[in-house]
């Protein structure tokens, strides 16, 4: 019971299952738009679909639990394989290695068999074979000694590439792991000018707190000459308590990492303009005082002249100009008889309010407000991850360019010892041509030196 | 109307000319298979060699073109430069392979495929030579290794797809031998000029190791990257996605072949079927699912 089910936990089929059920479910992620929010589902497919899909978990495959447990799977199928298969390679790199008996009788599809017979001497010709195979590995000479055997193996550490090269794929699963449970992955967009310490992950837009806090001190996007973008730039402070720590520019490929937590440039906008340009007079002195202020609705600001404030108040007019339903109010006095003026071949109405000696012109000037996207991550235990991917690339290029290549040699003394007759039977881990051909150029060359 | 790129000053002229070349090298390849003149494939190679020099020279052109405009990234990012690269890929591939190898019957593959991705460059209207400043999520010296890495492994699975179509052709055309021995003398001597199928049989396996390890090399150089770019090493974009898929196919290519033993017709299938998975995640995802890596136009793209 319990070898048949090892049988199957570690069979090749298996693994070819995983990884196919693996490499097609990744396709259809790559076809479903991933992540996305359920607005934006319910305006691509039609609701019934929708949760169809959602409770397949379709729509955050590379989450769900089935491409998580088949990715453990895969590695309980790895290990289980390579623990399977150990004892055999320990066995064909450190011995005890097969006799030549045992090896003839196996008839491995892979070996070639070779025989001579000469009039040399055994001692002789051991000489001679060692110079094409090597230093025999071990060498056994029967007791009546007209019997020897030689046995040379090339390459045999490299047996063990495969299995550094599962295993460095195990630590790559384990380090992505690993993060996925301790790392996130979130978003969140700051205003200029404001500070913020909670961000949203990506796979659920869940809000969650950080353990510092960021201020957008500056955003400013630089272009070369045609007008195509050269870099996004975010100069960002770090606070913590209330204490800026630090402050550094941010830009995509640039990010900054702070505890463990990486702020990337991701993405820019502007919010819908709030600010408008009051153009603030001295009727009495025009040519002396001239000001631009930008204000919002329902703030108090100064106008700079006799320390008279003002402020902007929505009022909602259906039909009517976005620019028209602001008052300018002094000193909680409302002042409502302003004047629209319409200057010719502009569409902009002038709108003035007058109090005292103080002009009020609303200008045509919006203040927009820039906001930098930035995508903040943790990602722990990415070492491991990078560990692994060195050891997997270094053992995939010694597994595969280095061939285990077996040879036993028996000489044995007939008709009485005058003649020697070798055999020789070659096995290669790899069916290459190219060993075949270079075993028969080994072997006539011996021919050539016997006659 | 199509107006092919052969502009002078960013050096497309000159891809043009050796377009020229290796289509001619193509024709020599091919007129080869039929008359089985060893003269004739001689010269194929050495046209091949000759668009090849050229095509290194243009690309010296265009780089400097791009230094001297103010671009300090190598011209290897959009489809004009990756179609070109690639064309480049495969004929150093093949290049190197027949030094080692005797594969002048390859050479009709690796040359048809050469120069349809330089007429593909040439002539499809949207992949313009002009060189387009490079976009942020590119500005990064990791750009230059994860194209090379990814681009030889590329140029290897093509050779390995050429390697098995030769294969195939070999095997069924022997079995067709056996049959009607008399009868086609003249296919007979087209096998001839094959390799043995022994010898294609492991230069296939070859190949794909080398495209193997390539592709991972550049799948990990492409994680590190992202992390210092996308917030993370794996988002899941679907050309690293389709990248993973490949090297799913080739790494059970490798495992088939390793622990059941296939060999022969059926590898040589996995190496044509494993290309088009290769064509799908090199093209495929950037002209049909938009993504991080698509070759669209810098402005329409928000940052990355």
């Amino acid at each position: 019971m319990l070898s048949k089910l090892n049988k199957f936990i570690s069979s090749v089929k298996l693994a070819v299952f995983l990884f196919i059920t693996i490499a097609v479910l990744a396709m259809i992620g790559t076809f479903i738009n991933q992540g996305d929010t359920i607005k934006q589902y319910k305006t691509i497919f039609s609701p019934a679909a929708y949760h169809v899909l959602y409770w397949l978990g379709f729509l955050n495959i590379y989450d769900s639990w089935y491409f998580i447990a088949l990715t453990l799977l895969l590695i309980v199928n790895l290990i289980a394989a390579s623990i399977n298969m150990f004892p055999r390679t320990i066995k064909a790199v450190f011995g005890p290695y097969p006799s030549f008996q045992e090896v003839s009788e196996k008839k491995n599809p892979k070996a070639v068999y070779e025989a001579i017979e000469t009039k040399k001497k055994p001692e002789e010709l051991k000489e001679v074979i060692g110079k094409k195979f090597g230093e025999p590995l071990y060498e056994k000479i029967s007791e009546n000694s007209d019997k020897a055997e030689l046995y040379y193996s090339r390459n045999s550490i490299f047996r063990f590439s495969p299995y550094i090269a599962h295993i460095s794929v195990i630590i790559i699963i384990i380090g992505v792991l690993l993060n996925f449970k301790y790392g996130f992955r979130s978003y969140t967009n700051i205003k200029v000018g404001k500070k913020t310490n909670v961000t949203y992950l990506l796979k659920n837009n869940k809000p969650i707190k950080l353990p510092f806090t960021i201020r957008l001190d500056r955003y400013r996007t630089t272009y070369y000459s045609d007008g195509i973008p050269k870099a996004y730039i975010s100069t960002i402070s770090i606070i913590e308590e209330h204490i800026r720590i630090l402050t550094k520019n941010i830009e995509v490929n640039h990010p900054l990492t702070y505890k463990g937590i990486t702020i990337y440039q991701a993405s820019y906008g502007h919010y819908k303009p709030d600010k408008y340009g009051i153009l603030i007079v001295n009727l009495r002195h025009i040519k002396s005082f001239k000001k631009i202020i930008y204000a919002s609705a329902g703030k108090y600001y100064n106008s700079k002249i006799n320390n008279i404030k003002f402020m902007l108040i929505r009022v909602v007019r259906k039909g009517k100009m976005p620019y028209f339903p602001y008052i300018i109010k002094l000193n909680n006095k409302k002042i409502l008889n302003f004047r629209v003026i319409r200057v010719k071949n502009n569409n902009f109405p002038l709108i003035i309010a007058r109090y005292k000696n103080i002009g009020f012109i609303m200008t045509p000037q919006l203040k927009t407000y820039y906001y930098s996207g930035v995508e903040i991550s943790k990602n722990t235990y990415v070492s491991v991850v990078w560990i692994g991917c060195i050891i997997l690339v270094i053992s995939l290029f010694f597994s595969f360019f280095f061939n285990h290549e077996e040879t036993w040699v028996s000489l044995s003394g007939i008709n009485d010892a005058k003649k020697t007759k070798i055999e020789i039977i070659s096995i290669p881990k790899k069916k290459f041509n190219s060993f075949y051909k270079k075993f028969d150029k080994k072997i006539s060359e011996l021919k050539k030196y016997l006659h | 109307m199509i107006s092919p790129n052969i502009s002078v000053l960013d050096g497309s002229l000159y891809f043009t000319v050796s377009l020229l070349f290796v289509f001619a090298s193509f024709i020599g390849y091919f007129i080869f298979l039929f008359t089985g003149s060893k003269m004739i494939s001689k010269i194929s190679f050495v046209i091949l060699i000759a668009g090849f020099i050229i095509q290194t020279a243009a690309f010296v052109i265009r780089w400097i073109y791009a230094y001297k405009i103010g671009i300090d990234t190598p011209p290897l990012v959009d489809l004009y430069d990756s179609m070109v690269f690639f064309a480049y890929v495969i004929e150093i591939g093949y290049i190197i392979l027949r030094i080692f190898y005797d594969f002048d019957a390859l050479g009709f593959i690796i040359t048809f495929i050469a120069s349809a991705a330089l007429a593909f460059a040439t002539f499809y209207p949207l992949a313009t030579s002009a060189i387009e400043p490079t976009i942020p999520a590119l500005q990064s010296y990791w750009l230059i290794y994860h194209i090379m890495t990814l681009f030889v492994a590329y140029g290897a699975f093509a050779a390995s797809f050429g390697l098995g179509i030769l294969y195939l052709i070999k095997t069924g055309k022997s079995k067709n031998k056996d049959i009607e021995n008399t009868k086609q003398k003249k296919q007979n001597r087209f096998l001839s000029l094959l390799p043995e199928s022994a010898v294609i049989e492991e230069s296939i396996y070859k190949v794909i190791s080398v495209g193997l390890v390539f592709l991972t090399a550049g799948i990990v150089i492409g994680a590190a990257w992202a992390d210092s770019a996308w917030g993370g090493y794996w988002s899941w974009d679907p050309k690293e996605t389709w990248s993973l898929i490949t090297w799913i196919a080739y790494i059970l290519f490798i495992h088939a072949r390793f622990t059941k033993g296939w060999g022969g017709k059926k590898m040589a299938w996995i190496a044509v079927i494993g290309f088009a998975v290769v064509i799908f995640c090199y093209l495929g995802v950037d002209l049909i699912i938009p993504g991080l890596h698509s070759y669209a136009t810098p402005s329409s793209t928000p940052i990355l």
